[in-house]
């Protein structure tokens, strides 16, 4: 049996997503030491994780240095990487959308759109035919609107608390998102046995 | 932008430095002797062509590729891959001298990068391209010759996956209502987004027989081991498609009895964004490459846009990504020394000669030029100092 090598995005979804992989029935020690390590061994499933930012898994993935991950839609759309998409987790759901302060329209001469997804942003404007300046953030994009540096954010609302909180009113849904199982082209080929049998443990678990 | 320093190399540009380039050499002869002997003869072609032939032509995205502007005004660009260039060759002249034809090629290709690294924008090809055969025995001499080659290189560690683009094609048709749901299943199926066909199948309104025969598709015909597996999805009655079909199923014989079968799957979801592969198409990948190490199939489409009916079938080999898979290629060589000063450079260079003569690899080099000596000597396997003070052997 081949080893594989999982990429996951460290917090939130990554407990989420080990559950799952429990509930599949892979004999995994019930808590990771997640403190500060980046690679944990799961010897009795010849699996090693990797631990890494959620807008990096597709990369690792991507150039092979993990056969599989996890990856939420919205970083796949964004980055565009070459990996194949293998099956939809349905956790961690949310959606992104178009947000601002209420009863405002974008400026006519330059409308300007802060994100930390650019180019989700570009191509969703682009296709509404409109054209607008892109600004990009890497976090806290609420806040833009409200201090003047952009008539509109597009941002990921989970429960739109935040949103919310922050005077701001959602205006667009654009797409929904979860996180989904991906993996390298190669590894898919070399190793398909154990990918397609993780895919299958991992369907069932969640019929 | 900050300012370009003088170390800088173009975005996405490599040197081959010589322990790196000796391989390549290395890879090259290998590759040269194996395919002469297999009756390809090798051509080149301009590093520059038009954009409005070649380039447009290409499989390429045009973001990818290095433009530039001609004297007259005509845009040029770096060709992005080989296979456009040598159909330009054969279908205007080669091919008037001999058919079928069976065109080899080593030769660096360029595609510019946006931004990132790990993905250079130069690197060599090589490959073959037949003409003039539309037989079975033609793209089975490509799978079988790509995977002879890899194994002359000595990466044995590899797999083909072979597929067929127009039963795909066909397959989709029949479980489809109109042009544009194949196209936009096919689409999903380039990128393996396997999430993706299956969100659009659910949202199609198709009717309960289509989709479920569509997730059937997806999930049972993506990795076989013989083409019976496939035989569900195929429709006897679809004369067209039976004859795709059963052209697999033969392609399947040739490859079993050149006892392929042990590194060959089938694959019907495999297809491309190429256009133009008409028929079978397949991929190579290797351990240890994350990235497939080579590609091929049937392009007789490519060859309608040069106004030729004869069509064609080839591979390429990604050079840069077999140096990455290939075990490491020790060049140990005898490499000489002859430390001379003044006086005994005469003798130095006689020295040299003999030894050169005797197939030693020899370097003469001035004493007092080298300023490191213990350093400078290190990586010649023989010295011999044949200065005032010091011996001649060392």
């Amino acid at each position: 049996m081949s080893e594989l090598t999982i990429a996951m995005p460290k917090g939130r979804i990554f407990e989420e997503a080990y559950i799952l992989l429990r509930n599949a029935g892979f004999q995994l020690p019930e808590d990771l030491d997640e403190s500060r390590k980046l690679i944990v061994e799961a010897p009795s499933e010849k699996i090693r994780f990797i631990l890494a930012k959620p807008m990096d898994v597709p990369v690792y993935v991507e150039h092979g240095v993990a056969d599989i991950g996890i990856a939420g839609k919205d970083v796949l759309l964004e980055q565009k990487r070459i990996v194949h998409e293998l099956l939809d987790l349905k956790i961690s759901q949310c959606y992104i959308a178009t947000a601002g302060l209420p009863n405002t329209s974008m400026n006519d001469i330059a409308p300007r759109v802060a994100t930390k997804y650019p180019s989700i942003a570009a191509d969703f404007y682009k296709q509404k035919g409109e054209q607008v300046e892109i600004i990009g953030l890497n976090g806290s994009i609420e806040l833009a609107p409200m201090i003047g540096l952009a008539d509109r954010i597009v941002d990921i609302v989970s429960t739109g608390k935040t949103l919310k909180e922050n005077g701001l009113i959602e205006y667009e849904k654009i797409v929904d998102v979860t996180s989904r199982l991906i993996a390298n082209p190669v590894s898919y080929r070399l190793k398909n046995d154990r990918i397609r049998e993780l895919v299958q443990k991992l369907k069932e678990s969640m019929e | 932008m900050t300012a370009i320093r003088k170390f800088e190399k173009p975005l996405g540009m490599r040197d081959s430095f010589p322990l790196i380039n000796e391989k390549k050499e290395k890879v090259r002869e290998i590759g040269r002797l194996f395919l002469r002997s297999r009756g390809f003869d090798f051509i080149k072609t301009p590093t520059v062509e038009y954009y409005e032939t070649i380039g447009k032509a290409s499989a390429i995205a045009d973001a990818a590729l290095f433009k530039l502007v001609d004297r007259q005004g005509e845009t040029l660009v770096l060709r992005p891959d080989m296979t456009t260039p040598i159909v330009r060759v054969a279908t205007s002249k080669l091919l008037n001298e001999q058919n079928p034809l069976r065109l080899a090629y080593f030769a660096n290709v360029f595609r510019a990068q946006e931004q990132e690294g790990g993905r250079p924008a130069e690197f060599e090809q090589m490959g073959v391209e037949l003409f003039g055969d539309t037989s079975v025995y033609a793209d089975a001499e490509m799978i079988i010759t790509a995977d002879e080659l890899l194994n002359e290189l000595g990466i044995l560690k590899h797999r083909l996956t072979v597929g067929h683009a127009g039963l795909l094609h066909s397959i989709l048709c029949s479980y489809t209502d109109n042009e544009t749901q194949v196209h936009e299943l096919s689409s999903y199926l380039v990128e393996k987004n396997i999430v993706g066909f299956e969100e659009a199948i659910r949202l199609s309104n198709l009717g309960d027989f289509k989709e479920t025969k569509l997730l059937a598709f997806i999930d049972q015909a993506s990795n076989v081991k013989s083409i019976d597996d496939l035989k569900p999805f195929i429709n006897p009655e679809n004369a067209d498609q039976y004859k795709m079909f059963f052209y697999l199923k033969e392609l399947s014989l040739l490859l079993e009895s050149s006892s392929l079968s042990e590194k060959v799957t089938y694959d019907l979801t495999l297809t491309s964004e190429m256009s133009y592969y008409t028929g079978m198409l397949f991929e190579v990948f290797a351990s240890g490459s994350g990235f497939a190490v080579g590609n091929g199939g049937r392009y007789d489409g490519l060859l309608e846009a040069f106004d030729s009916q004869v069509g064609a079938t080839g591979f390429g080999l990604r050079v840069d990504r077999l140096l990455e898979v290939m075990a490491q290629v020790s060049v140990d060589e005898p490499h000489a020394l002859l430390l001379f000063d003044e006086e005994s450079y005469g003798n130095a260079v006689k020295k040299a000669k003999e030894l050169r003569l005797a197939g030693i690899r020899t370097t003469i080099q001035l004493a007092s030029s080298v300023e490191l000596e213990e350093e400078y000597t290190k990586k010649f396997t023989k010295v011999y100092s044949m200065t005032a003070g010091g011996g001649e052997n060392v």
